[in-house]
């Protein structure tokens, strides 16, 4: 039973308060089902989010970190997700040519109203965790 | 061209444009330059040009006050630029005396080419893609590739991008950046798990002695994310997956700022290949963004500004 419970992967989700905590809330609300592997961090704006959270959050063990926030056009602030998704775009890909895989960084548009689709992005997320096990990155030995 | 350099520098002071120059002079060793920062018209005459003016002076910009001379090769005025486009230096406040660079000499590729120490060699000088050094009162030539350093090799624009008044004839960009992207290419080559290991090799020799930050103008942050308490981010005990979660980080913080001018890998006492990282970060943003740095005082920074429809297929 033990060994069940540690295979499973943990997710850190850095969610914008404006539209993925939101829609976060409208999933667990509507009594959506997701996998209870995601943690969640809310955050003002997912323009918040310094690429610095995200590998903090792999270095403290989790499998897996999801960014999310509003859709592009949407966001509370006016400007905040355009500057995240350049700065996920560059993380993700350099976080490629460092060796970690592209599968523990991920991101999505969540809006508020889009409960089904956290749901969704949730199974999703720690679907590819899973498959590529766990993270052992930052490990004494490395990997 | 010392004399003009001078000459400029000199009137600059003496019509009171400029309270300060900052240039380069010869260093305590042989073959060094050590950074000239001064309002003395008496010390104008340590001003020096020579293939050995490493040092991004940019940096010396940062958190001045008054109206600053500087001395900028390509790559310096290019991360001048930069500090303007972040709003760190105005542009009124610098005179910018450009300086077209030929190429840096890394020394440690001439002294195991040659055979000598520093010491032992006479005199180098760079002319286009040829270095002649003297020899036992013998000249000898090589090819540029063979001595300058991988970052000049490498370099777009070796006469500055925005200057007040250039010192001598713009030179024509020797951008023959095979040895750095073969490098880069190689590490793409490996399959994930073995870049991992090779970074984990790499970071494990880092002593967190911040000589690339210190020496970079594109890391202006008074308070660094490296010494912060709260929260504690890294820990300050070099261990590698500390060191590398600092210099990532740090890549991708200076990430459209960098001008590739590879301070970061000279000054680092443990010879890390900083500028696999650098490089590779400012490839990247010329293919998804078409962006580089320095290039645009009136350009807003690469972070704050944004396409309607960009990173296409990486967002879920």
């Amino acid at each position: 039973m033990e060994n069940e419970t540690e295979k499973e992967p943990r997710i850190v989700g850095f969610l914008c308060k404006w539209c993925s905590y939101a829609g976060a809330d409208l999933a667990g609300t509507s009594r959506k089902k997701y996998p209870a592997n995601v943690t969640v961090v809310k955050v003002p704006c997912s323009g918040r989010i310094d690429p610095l959270f995200i590998l903090k959050g792999l270095s403290l063990g989790f499998d897996g970190v999801l960014v999310s926030g509003c859709h592009p056009g949407d966001c509370h602030y006016q400007t905040g997700n355009y500057r995240a998704r350049r700065r996920m775009a560059l993380t993700k890909k350099f976080l490629e040519y460092m060796g970690i895989p592209a599968e523990r960084v991920q991101a999505s548009w969540v809006s508020a109203s889009e409960g089904n689709k956290f749901a969704q992005v949730i199974a999703d997320v720690v679907k590819d965790v899973k498959a590529i096990g766990p993270n052992n990155l930052f490990c004494a030995e490395g990997r | 061209m010392e004399k003009e350099l001078r000459k400029q520098a000199n009137r600059l002071l003496e019509e009171g444009t400029v309270d300060c120059i900052i240039g380069h002079a010869q260093g305590s060793l042989k073959f060094t330059t050590t950074p000239l920062i001064t309002g003395d018209k008496t010390e104008i005459s340590n001003l020096i040009i020579s293939p050995f003016m490493h040092n991004n002076l940019a940096n010396y910009l940062i958190r001045r006050h008054g109206k600053t001379g500087i001395v900028a090769k390509g790559c310096d005025s290019r991360s001048i630029v930069s500090l303007i486009q972040d709003k760190q230096v105005s542009r009124d406040a610098v005179v910018i005396i450009g300086v077209p660079c030929s190429g840096l000499v890394d020394m440690a590729k001439l002294e195991s080419l040659t055979g000598k120490v520093r010491d032992q060699i006479e005199a180098v000088t760079v002319a286009g893609d040829k270095v002649s050094v003297k020899l036992n009162g013998k000249k000898k030539e090589y090819p540029a590739r063979q001595v300058l350093f991988d970052h000049c090799l490498g370099c777009e624009f070796p006469t500055p991008q925005e200057y007040d008044c250039l010192i001598g004839e713009p030179v024509a960009a020797i951008n023959d950046t095979e040895l750095s992207s073969k490098k880069i290419a190689d590490i793409k080559k490996m399959a994930p798990q073995d870049r991992w290991a090779f970074w984990q090799k790499q970071f494990s020799r880092c002593i967190r002695c911040y000589a690339c930050r210190e020496v970079c103008p594109a890391c202006f942050c008074e308070r660094c994310f490296a010494e912060e308490s709260q929260p504690h981010w890294i820990s300050p005990v070099p261990q590698w997956q500390d060191n590398l979660v600092f210099q990532v980080i740090r890549t991708i913080h200076v990430a459209g700022r960098c001008s590739d001018c590879g301070e970061c890998e000279r000054v680092c006492p443990q010879h890390i290949p900083l500028r696999l990282l650098s490089r590779e970060m400012y490839d990247l943003i010329d293919e998804m963004f078409h962006y580089k740095s320095g290039m645009d005082k009136n350009a807003p920074p690469l972070m704050t500004a944004y396409e309607m429809v960009e990173a296409e297929g990486l967002i879920r």
